[in-house]
């Protein structure tokens, strides 16, 4: 094999013509000069191929979502994508929802933000959601700074813990798997039914792996019960204020709690909760329910 | 301390070699040669004399043979005997077959070779044996029932170590299982059990089954593509050296860990799909040295039919694939010209109950240029790119033409040759893209007509260049300084050196 410093680029930036150093491999001016003479004609590019994405005038937020509800613009069904899809709207960036699956992540999770590129060239660097914040931050005009309230880290673990693992448990190891993960996760991957026990087999798994690094056992009650006992909080610090912590616009808090609000409310989730203990417990926060009521009507009116 | 036979052997080196003695000797060495060459013309005689002697053969032995099935080898050997002839055997007919039989024993792979034949009369006071009985013996020792092999490889940017586990005769009857883990750079992982069996003790016809378990970087399209699958295929040999090979394949692929810059075309991609297809190949190979020919033919067509009707899966299609290549040699000069000439569709088709043809996917496009096809170009250098990533083609077609010199001094027996060449071609995404999401099966074979038909729009992308050319049995190095002539914007061109190791070449 050559070494790889005799073989030339094209590339222009990775030409080392600015190198003083001559060393053995420099390939001499003359030859150089020749060399930028190739190709002798260059034709306009091909054609993309037909499942190539063209609409490339906007940002893309990739998430969980359906066919037919990426292009109504519709909410997530992944309480981790709702989030942020949520959270842009509120800091009013222009983007487009695009159905896509954990694949097609850097950091092997959705959502994550493919911002439109300057250079049609080039492809920008995604954006995982870890860095969505920061991102928004920097990009959009009316961004919403996080209220410095004291509690805030507390009652973000609320949701960070006790409903999500709540959520983990009623949707993956509950009766609602088959009615609310399969036609929404495992359905839509593949027709092939090997490939669809093997995904519904691992999605079980992690889950079960998830709750497992809490507690030694997975009690239901338990993780019910601290739900239940995190959405009463919730519903006391939201009181009669419109937004958490009394902000005047809705923020990055908002839109966690509304997304797991919605997806728990949400009669026709998949094809229907079948074990009903979360959805009830929302339904009976009043406060939270209004709260989600008026981010749907307000941020997603065709939904 | 060396044995003192070996002492007596140096003794005797050292003492002087009596002239008279030596001239002795190499009279009786002449006389010894003469005697032989003078045995083998009375047996050629003798088998000439007697070509026409009726014979019958009534029994034929295998020797040796412990581990491999009777009734296997019974299909080998049955035909040849005389109670199961309806003419009569000569001599020379007898031979032939038998020489047959033995070919067909050594192409099963589980004999060493040479199988030796030995020609017996039987004992005429047995009253059950005919005058024109001959009993026929063939020594075939089998080869050892396993081979391990493990090793490393380094080769184009891409660097790896492997074990191969390979069991014999598993049941007697020239089956093999095969088992095979690799890990490399490129490559990442590959793990594949096969199953190999002859059908009907014929070495022509083969049947496999194969279990595998794959993970490729595919750097020229930021992603990695995961398999998990099998298949099965009969393959047979026709006598004029037609192989055919139809096989059922049913591939879990995952088009996974993209990298961060990604383009939109690969992410629309990622994640699961099932392809479950029939696959028919047909390779008619008429080269004299298929590394490095010199005069001949190949032709070569690969089709699949993917998720139509019964098949299901997640892919649908007809992909189409033709590959000849021609060598022409200069006389007994050692100068040779080989031109190649490829060309592939993928015919998109409606799933199975479905009415829709599906649109391609990057697993099941083609991808066109690097240092085996298009040379002169990079890896997956032509068709459309989407920013970083070079995501293939539903049409292609590509030639090329080497001139091959031998190197003065070096000659031309030597597998060293001095080659110049220029070839090209195009790599093109199925036309349509002005109607969004409408694809109906008029429409697919329109655009498909179409994009045929703009393959011969301006001239296709090409490069020229010249290099050495070294055919090593198990595979051919090339070593290139090539130009791009033609080129599309956006496709990836190599100006200078480049290095090239395969099996196929354009």
């Amino acid at each position: 094999m050559p070494p790889e410093n005799i073989e030339r680029d094209e590339d222009p930036q990775n030409d080392n013509r600015h190198q003083p150093s001559r060393s053995l491999f420099t390939v001499p001016a003359p030859i150089e000069r020749l060399f930028d003479r190739f190709p002798l004609l260059t034709y306009p590019a091909n054609d993309l191929p037909l499942r190539a994405p063209r609409n490339r005038n906007e940002h893309v937020l990739y998430v969980f979502i359906t066919l037919d509800g990426a292009s109504a613009g519709a909410p997530s069904y992944n309480p981790g994508c709702l989030k942020w899809q949520t959270y842009l709207k509120f800091c009013n960036v222009n983007f487009r929802v695009v159905s896509s699956n954990n694949h097609a992540s850097p950091s092997g999770a959705l959502p994550f933000l493919l911002p439109l590129s300057s250079d049609t060239s080039k492809t920008a660097q995604a954006i995982p959601s870890s860095k969505l914040q920061k991102w928004t931050m920097s990009n959009s005009t009316t961004a919403v700074e996080e209220p410095s309230d004291l509690r805030y880290e507390a009652y973000l673990s609320l949701l960070d813990h006790r409903i999500r693992r709540a959520w983990l448990y009623t949707l993956y190891l509950s009766p609602n798997f088959t009615s609310i993960v399969e036609p929404l996760y495992i359905l839509p991957a593949s027709v092939n039914s090997i490939v669809r026990l093997t995904i519904a087999h691992q999605l079980r798994t992690a889950a079960e792996n998830e709750l497992l690094k809490f507690s030694a056992v997975v009690t239901p009650d338990t993780l019910y019960k601290e739900a239940e006992e995190a959405f009463a909080a919730l519903e006391i610090l939201l009181e009669h204020n419109t937004w958490f912590f009394g902000a005047e616009k809705p923020g990055l808090f908002d839109a966690s709690v509304f997304a797991y609000t919605h997806l728990v409310m949400d009669e026709n989730l998949g094809n229907g909760w079948i074990d009903t203990r979360l959805h009830d417990a929302v339904l009976q926060s009043k406060n939270l329910v209004s709260h989600r009521n008026r981010i749907l009507t307000t941020y997603f009116p065709s939904a | 301390m060396a044995p003192p036979l070996e002492d007596d052997v140096f003794e005797k080196l050292k003492q002087k070699v009596d002239p008279a003695e030596q001239s002795k000797q190499e009279e009786l060495n002449t006389r010894l040669f003469a005697q032989h060459q003078k045995a083998q013309e009375r047996l050629v005689e003798l088998i000439g004399d007697n070509t026409t002697l009726p014979v019958t053969i009534s029994s034929v032995r295998i020797l040796h043979a412990n581990r491999t099935r009777r009734t296997f080898l019974e299909r080998v050997v049955n035909p040849l005997l005389s109670s199961n002839r309806d003419e009569p055997y000569t001599f020379a007919e007898a031979l032939r077959d038998v020489s047959g039989a033995t070919d067909k024993l050594n192409r099963f792979g589980i004999f060493k070779s040479p199988i030796s034949v030995f020609i017996d009369r039987p004992d005429p006071t047995n009253p059950s044996t005919s005058p024109t009985d001959i009993d026929v013996y063939l020594s075939a020792f089998e080869r050892g029932n396993y081979t391990i092999k493990t090793g490393t490889e380094a080769g184009h940017s891409e660097a790896d170590a492997y074990i191969n586990a390979e069991l014999r005769n598993l049941f007697g009857g020239a089956e093999t299982l095969n088992a095979h883990a690799s890990l490399g750079t490129r490559t990442r992982s590959a793990y594949s059990l096969a199953f190999d069996t002859p059908i009907l003790s014929n070495p022509d016809l083969k049947f496999q089954v194969n279990g595998f378990a794959s993970s490729t970087l595919k750097s020229w399209a930021s992603h990695e593509e995961v398999l998990k699958g099998g298949n099965s295929k009969f393959t047979w040999m026709s006598k004029g050296g037609h192989k055919h090979e139809i096989g059922y394949s049913g591939i879990w692929r995952q088009v996974t860990s993209l990298v961060g810059n990604a383009s939109p075309t690969i992410r629309a991609d990622a994640g699961d799909s099932f392809k479950s297809s029939i696959t028919h190949t047909w390779i008619n190979d008429q080269r004299d040295y298929p590394m490095l020919p010199n005069r001949g033919y190949l032709m070569k067509t690969v089709s699949e039919l993917a998720g139509f009707g019964p098949l299901k899966g997640d892919a649908a299609f007809w992909k189409s694939e033709a590959e000849s290549q021609v060598a022409l040699p200069f006389g007994d000069t050692g100068i040779t010209l080989t031109a190649g000439l490829r060309g592939g569709l993928l015919y998109p088709i409606a799933l199975g109950g479905g009415s829709t043809p599906q649109r391609s996917r990057i697993n099941d496009r083609f991808q066109l240029g690097g240092p085996t096809d298009v040379r002169g170009f990079r890896l997956s250098g032509l068709g459309p790119h989407d920013g970083p990533d070079a995501v293939g083609g539903d049409v292609y077609a590509a030639g090329g033409a080497s001139l091959l010199f031998p190197i003065p001094k070096v000659g031309k027996d030597s597998p060293l040759r001095f080659q110049a060449f220029v070839n090209g071609g195009r790599l093109l995404s199925l036309k349509g893209r002005d109607k969004e999401g409408k694809m109906d099966s008029a429409a697919v074979a329109n655009n498909m007509k179409r994009t045929i038909a703009s393959l011969k729009d301006d001239l296709p992308s090409c490069a020229a260049g010249f290099g050495l050319v070294y055919a090593h049995p198990i595979a051919r190095f090339e070593i290139n300084l090539s130009l791009p002539l033609v080129m599309r914007a956006a496709e990836a061109g190599r100006k200078g050196l480049s290095f090239g190791v395969g099996v196929e070449f354009l």
